[in-house]
C-alpha cells in the first residue's frame, strides 16, 4: 500500500514537472523511465522530481544523442540496455518506486523484469510476480558469482572458508543448474544497482595505498595503472571498462564483447556525468544564499580530497549558518527550519562520536583499535562525495548475523573459516552477502562491502547494498542500534535532512 | 587520586631518569574518554608488576577482544591522560589469544585530543620535494608487529613510502629487501614468543611486491633474509625488542641490474 502511496506521488510529481514542461514546448515530454533505444536526446541539464525535491543531472559537454549509443542501446537478446538498471530518473540507479511503476505499466515482459537477473532466480515461473519480489519489493538485482572465486584472469582463487546453505526462499543457490551444488557452482546474492555518476570521484586516488590492506593500490592487470578500488558493492572489478564487460555478459546477456569503440563511448558518458539533488520541496534550492548543494560544485571540484585534511566533509551547507538574521527572517517558517536542520546533520555528521566495534575495515587490520571512538566521516571521509578516499570495503553489519536486520526474503549462509578465524565473528559466519570476500576469498572479508557515494540519495531508495534500509530514516537507525549511538530525535531528523540534501 | 596512581607507577617501575623498556602480554582495557575522535585511551597491566600502562601511543591500537603483547619504554613527563603510567614510545602486537572485552568510563580522565601523528603517508595530490643529487645509497627500515606481515598505519606505511619514493626518484638503483623474524624464542609473561622462520622471507616478498606495485622494477629487486638481531635504526624510536622485527631495503643509486 506504502509502495503504491509513493507510486503515486512519484507519478503526479512527474506529472506536475511534465505538466510545466508540456507547457513550455508544447509538446509531451517524454516519460521519466528510459527504454532502451528510445534515441532521446540527453541534455546538459535534466531534472526530476523525485519524492523530496528534485534531482538534478548534468552531462558535461552536453547535449548527447543517445541514438545509436551502446549505454542507451539494448546490446543482448534480452533487450536491456544499461540505463535499464541506472535511470537518470532514479540518480543513475534504480528506485524501488521506478521498478514496482514499471511492472505495473509493462509486467514481467519489461527488460528489466529480465530472467537472468530481474528475477528470484532464472528456473521461476516468470510470468508472476513473486517471482520478481526481490526486485519488485526491495530493488535487488540478482547477482551470481563464482564459487570458489576466481580472479580477473578466471583463475579460481584458493578461498581460505567453505560456504553452505541455511537458508534459500528464492531456491536459487539449491537450484539444480544455477546453484552452488550445480556444474557451474554459483552463490546468488541480491545487490542494489550503484549510481552510475560522479566518477570523477569514484576514480579517484587520494593516496597511493590502501590502508585496509597494508599494501598500494592495486594495478589494473590491462593497463598496469593503480586503481581506486571503490567500484562495485565486492571490488569485483578494478575498472570502468572491466565493469561493463562484466555486465555486458551478466545483466545485458550479451554475447559477444563490448568492443573498444563501444567502452569509450559508455566510459565518456559515464565520466562527463554528474548527479545530486538539486532542490527540496520544503527547504526550496540547495544551492541558494551561499550554499553549495547540487550536482555543479561536484563538477567543478576536484576528486580524492580527505575532508579532514581540505575541504571539511559536506560543509556546502556551513554558509546556512552564517545567514545575518534579517536575511533569515524574509524566509518562511519551513525553509529556515529545513536550512537549520541541514547544516546541524552536516555538523552531526562530522562531529558526533561513538564508538566502533568489531567492524572488519576500520577496527581490523588497519590498527584503529577496536573499538574506535569516531564519527560518520570516518569512513565517508571524501569532500563532497562521502565516500571513503580509501578503498572502502567494510563490513558495518548489514549482511551478517548477528548485526544484520532480518530480512528473511534473502538466502542465509553458514561461512567457516578454515584457517585464521574472522578477527571479530570467529570461526564460523552467518551472512546474506559475504560481499567482498566472495572477490578475494578471504574469511577475513565476509560482510565487507564498498562505501558508495551519497549523492542524489533520495531518487533511490531503497538503502544499503541489500536494501534494507527502506528510507533515509532507515539509515539512521541501523546506524544507531549497530553501535549503540543514541541519537537524539532532532539528531535524526537532521541526519535525514541532510541526506536528502546530497 | 590520579597523581597518586602515577607516583605509585613511577616508583613500580624505578627512577624517572633511567627508564627501562617494558615487555609483557595482557588483556587491553579501554576507557571511554572522550576528547573528539580517536581519542580513547588504551590501557594494559603488566602481571608481573601489577603497574597499569597506558599503551594510546603505539600506531597498532589493541583489540578489546585479544590480548596484546606491549613494549614500550615510561615516559613519567607525559602526564596522567587515562589512568595509567604512560609508554612512550610504545608498540602493540595484537594476538590470537582472547581476551574478555573490558571498557571502563573516563572517570574524570581527559584522554587525548587526536594528532596527526608525525609518521604519516601524504596524499598524491600534495607536491613532494624529490631528494637533490647525488644521489647516496640509502637503506629504510619497515618495521613489523609481532606476528605478522601486515604494513602497519602510520608507521610502517610511512617507512614504505619512503623506501618506495627513493626507489622511484633515483631509478635506477639496485634494490635489496631483507627480511628479519624475530625467531629466538623469548618467555613473556608467561608466553612463549618465537615467530616463524619464514616470517622474514614473508615481509620480504611482501616488501618487494609492495615496491612493484607503486612502479619500480621487480628485476632491480633482490629478496632475501637475516638472522635474528636488532636494529638501531629510527622507526624503533630505541626499542630494541620490536626492532628485532623489520625489513631494510637497501636502495643503490646508479647500480640497476638491468
Amino acid at each position: 500500500m506504502a509502495g503504491r502511496r509513493s507510486r503515486l506521488a512519484l507519478a503526479g510529481a512527474g506529472a506536475v514537472l511534465a505538466a510545466s514542461l508540456f507547457a513550455a514546448h508544447a509538446a509531451p515530454p517524454p516519460d521519466r523511465w528510459w527504454q532502451p533505444g528510445e534515441g532521446r536526446s540527453f541534455p546538459a541539464k535534466l531534472d526530476y522530481a523525485d519524492p523530496t525535491g528534485t534531482v538534478r543531472l548534468l552531462l558535461d559537454g552536453g547535449p548527447m544523442e543517445t541514438r545509436g549509443h551502446p549505454f542507451f542501446e539494448a546490446l543482448g537478446p534480452n533487450g536491456r540496455a544499461c540505463v535499464t538498471c541506472h535511470q537518470p530518473a532514479d540518480a543513475m540507479s534504480l528506485a524501488v518506486a521506478d521498478v514496482q511503476r514499471q511492472w505495473d505499466r509493462k509486467g514481467p515482459a519489461d527488460p528489466l523484469f529480465a530472467a537472468i537477473d530481474g528475477s528470484n532466480c532464472p528456473s521461476l515461473p516468470q510470468g508472476e510476480r513473486a517471482s520478481h519480489s526481490l526486485l519488485l519489493d526491495h530493488g535487488l538485482i540478482r547477482l551470481a558469482r563464482p564459487w570458489p572465486p576466481r580472479d580477473l584472469t578466471g583463475k579460481p582463487v584458493a578461498a581460505d572458508f567453505t560456504i553452505e546453505l541455511v537458508r534459500d526462499p528464492t531456491g536459487c543457490n539449491a537450484d539444480p543448474k544455477w546453484g552452488l551444488k550445480s556444474a557451474d557452482p554459483h552463490i546468488s546474492v541480491y545487490r542494489r544497482p550503484r549510481p552510475v555518476a560522479n566518477f570523477k570521484f569514484i576514480e579517484a586516488m587520494g593516496f597511493a595505498y590502501d590502508p585496509k590492506a597494508g599494501m598500494p593500490l592495486e594495478l589494473d592487470p590491462e593497463t598496469g595503472k593503480p586503481v581506486s578500488g571503490n567500484l562495485m558493492a565486492d571490488g569485483r572489478v578494478p575498472t570502468l571498462s572491466a565493469q561493463m564487460r562484466d555486465a555486458a555478459a551478466t545483466h545485458l546477456a550479451f554475447l559477444r564483447a563490448l568492443d573498444k569503440a563501444d567502452i569509450a563511448r559508455i566510459l565518456d558518458f559515464e565520466r562527463r556525468l554528474y548527479v545530486a539533488q538539486q532542490s527540496d520541496r520544503a527547504g526550496g534550492a540547495l544551492d541558494a544564499d551561499g550554499a553549495e548543494g547540487g550536482p555543479h560544485k561536484l563538477q567543478a571540484s576536484p576528486p580524492g580530497r580527505l575532508g579532514s585534511q581540505g575541504t571539511p566533509v559536506f560543509s556546502e551547507f556551513e554558509a546556512w549558518e552564517k545567514t545575518p538574521a534579517a536575511e533569515k527572517a524574509k524566509l518562511s517558517p519551513e525553509v529556515r527550519a529545513f536550512r537549520d536542520s541541514v547544516a546541524r546533520g552536516a555538523r552531526v555528521f562530522r562531529d558526533k562520536t561513538f564508538l566502533i566495534s568489531d567492524a572488519a575495515g576500520i577496527n581490523s587490520p588497519v590498527g584503529f583499535g577496536n573499538p574506535v571512538r569516531n564519527s560518520c566521516v570516518f569512513c565517508h571521509n571524501m569532500s563532497y562525495m562521502g565516500m571513503d578516499v580509501a578503498p572502502g570495503q567494510v563490513d558495518l553489519g548489514t549482511t551478517n548475523q548477528p548485526f544484520a536486520d532480518p530480512q528473511p526474503w534473502l538466502p542465509l549462509f553458514r561461512v567457516t573459516c578454515t584457517g585464521r578465524p574472522h578477527p571479530h565473528y570467529g570461526k564460523t559466519i552467518l551472512t546474506h552477502d559475504p560481499g567482498y570476500a566472495l572477490t578475494t576469498g578471504k574469511c577475513a572479508d565476509v560482510g565487507r562491502i564498498t562505501l558508495q557515494s551519497l549523492r542524489g540519495l533520495s531518487a533511490r531508495a531503497p538503502y544499503f547494498s541489500n536494501g534494507t534500509a527502506r528510507d533515509l530514516r532507515g539509515i539512521v537507525d541501523y546506524y544507531d542500534r549497530r553501535f549503540h549511538i543514541g541519537y537524539t530525535e532532532q539528531e535524526k531528523t537532521d541526519l535525514v535532512n541532510l541526506m536528502r540534501a546530497l | 587520586m590520579k597523581a597518586a596512581l602515577a607516583l605509585l607507577a613511577l616508583a613500580a617501575t624505578g627512577a624517572a631518569d633511567t627508564q627501562a623498556a617494558v615487555r609483557f602480554v595482557a588483556c587491553p582495557i579501554y576507557r571511554d574518554t572522550d576528547a573528539g575522535r580517536k581519542s580513547g585511551c588504551w590501557l594494559a597491566d603488566d602481571p608481573a608488576t601489577g603497574t597499569r600502562y597506558d599503551v594510546t601511543s603505539a600506531p597498532t591500537k589493541p583489540d578489546w577482544n585479544h590480548a596484546v603483547l606491549v613494549e614500550g619504554r615510561p615516559d613519567p613527563a607525559a602526564g596522567n591522560p587515562c589512568g595509567g603510567l604512560v609508554l612512550e614510545p610504545a608498540r602493540v602486537s595484537v594476538l590470537d589469544e582472547g581476551c574478555t572485552r573490558f571498557m571502563l568510563e573516563a572517570e574524570g580522565y581527559a584522554g587525548r585530543k587526536f594528532a596527526l601523528p608525525r609518521r604519516n603517508v601524504r596524499p598524491l595530490y600534495e607536491a613532494r620535494t624529490p631528494p637533490a643529487r647525488p644521489f647516496a645509497a640509502r637503506v629504510v627500515t619497515v618495521p613489523f608487529d609481532y606476528d605478522s606481515s601486515f604494513v602497519s598505519y602510520q608507521l610502517a606505511d610511512y617507512y614504505l613510502d619512503e623506501a618506495i619514493n627513493y626507489a622511484l626518484d633515483v631509478a635506477p638503483a639496485r634494490i635489496t629487501v631483507t627480511g628479519y623474524a624475530a625467531t629466538r624464542a623469548d618467555m613473556v609473561s608467561g608466553h612463549k614468543l618465537a615467530e616463524d622462520d619464514g616470517l622474514a622471507r614473508t615481509r620480504a616478498e611482501l616488501v618487494a611486491h609492495a615496491l612493484t606495485l607503486r612502479g619500480v622494477t621487480a628485476a632491480d629487486i633482490r629478496v632475501t633474509t637475516g638472522t635474528d638481531s636488532p636494529s638501531a635504526d629510527e622507526a624503533f624510536d630505541g626499542l630494541d625488542a620490536p626492532s628485532r622485527r623489520r625489513v631494510e631495503v637497501r636502495i643503490e643509486p646508479g647500480s640497476a641490474t638491468r
